[in-house]
């Protein structure tokens, strides 16, 4: 994506979206908690987010002749992130990996970071409509 | 993959906590309870959680596979524990048998507040994460306020 909405954007919009893959895991490890049997999930989020944001270059495929095709363009919003069944645990005798405590605080982490995220979005769009009207008091 | 599930997943997580306390207050209701319906003293119920993949209707379950990482919770059984009952000699009581000892049924109540405990801060901390899904999904709307 180009021009009005940059990479930023693009950035923080996939970031939101991990956020709630990993509200929604978590939630699942809490109603599970007492689930004999049942293995405690992890998001693997900030490698899901550097593949994303492709801070390596890797992903990149350059086009170095007009007949090429834009290969990129809008790849960012379907960056799938891993989930796998988080290895640093505590197993109870009847095979259940939750530590409650600690799917809490990182709940209450991801919602913080979540709304700091929408803020700087909100920036962002704030800082558009700012340009747009010229500056003449939109915000 | 949206806000509703995670509620969903958080509330099928409150219906299975309130169901075990259901089965707690039973228990402790019917400590001293020597005759039932079928027959001999009360016996101590226990609940069966089961995790399943979370999905939305008939429909999805039959046109895509679900996901495995997103795991709602169920109650699938109640079991009754079928251990010898508890014995006391007292011969006056009309439930006494022939050798004058009664049945009570084998519940001991520590176990049962312990329990009961559990399940009060395992439905808590479900309401927490419910809240907090909540809170996200009303931030969300406030992009480009």
């Amino acid at each position: 994506m180009s021009g009005l909405f940059d990479k930023t954007t693009d950035a923080l919009g996939s970031s939101i979206n991990f956020r709630l893959l990993k509200q929604n895991v978590a939630s699942s490890n809490i109603a599970n908690a007492e689930t004999p049997g049942y293995k405690a999930k992890k998001v693997d989020f900030e490698q899901a987010l550097s593949r994303a944001l492709d801070i390596n270059g890797l992903g990149q495929m350059s086009t170095d002749h007009p007949d090429h095709f834009y290969a990129n363009g809008n790849s960012m919003m379907n960056v799938g992130a891993d989930v796998y069944e988080n290895p640093d645990i505590t197993v109870t005798n009847d095979g259940n990996t939750v530590d409650l405590e600690r799917e809490m605080a990182e709940l209450s982490e991801n919602t913080i970071l979540y709304r700091a995220t929408l803020q700087l979005i909100n920036k962002k769009l704030a800082g558009l409509a700012y340009a747009a009207t010229e500056g003449s008091g939109a915000r | 993959m949206d806000f509703a599930t995670g509620l969903r997943i958080s509330s099928s997580g409150l219906s299975a906590q309130r169901m075990r306390m259901n089965t707690i207050s039973s228990n402790i209701a019917n400590i001293n309870t020597t005759r039932t319906p079928e027959g001999g003293p009360y016996r101590r119920k226990d609940v069966v959680f089961e995790s399943m993949p979370e999905t939305k209707n008939f429909g999805e379950i039959l046109t895509s596979e679900p996901d495995r990482n997103l795991q709602r919770v169920q109650v699938t059984d109640v079991q009754v524990d079928r251990g010898a009952p508890l014995l006391k000699y007292e011969p006056n009581h009309p439930e006494a048998n022939a050798d004058g000892y009664v049945a009570y049924p084998n519940i001991n109540l520590m176990e049962e507040m312990t329990n009961m405990i559990q399940a009060t801060r395992s439905y808590e901390a479900n309401v927490s994460a419910m809240q907090a899904t909540k809170d996200m999904a009303a931030s969300a709307l406030e992009i480009g306020r």
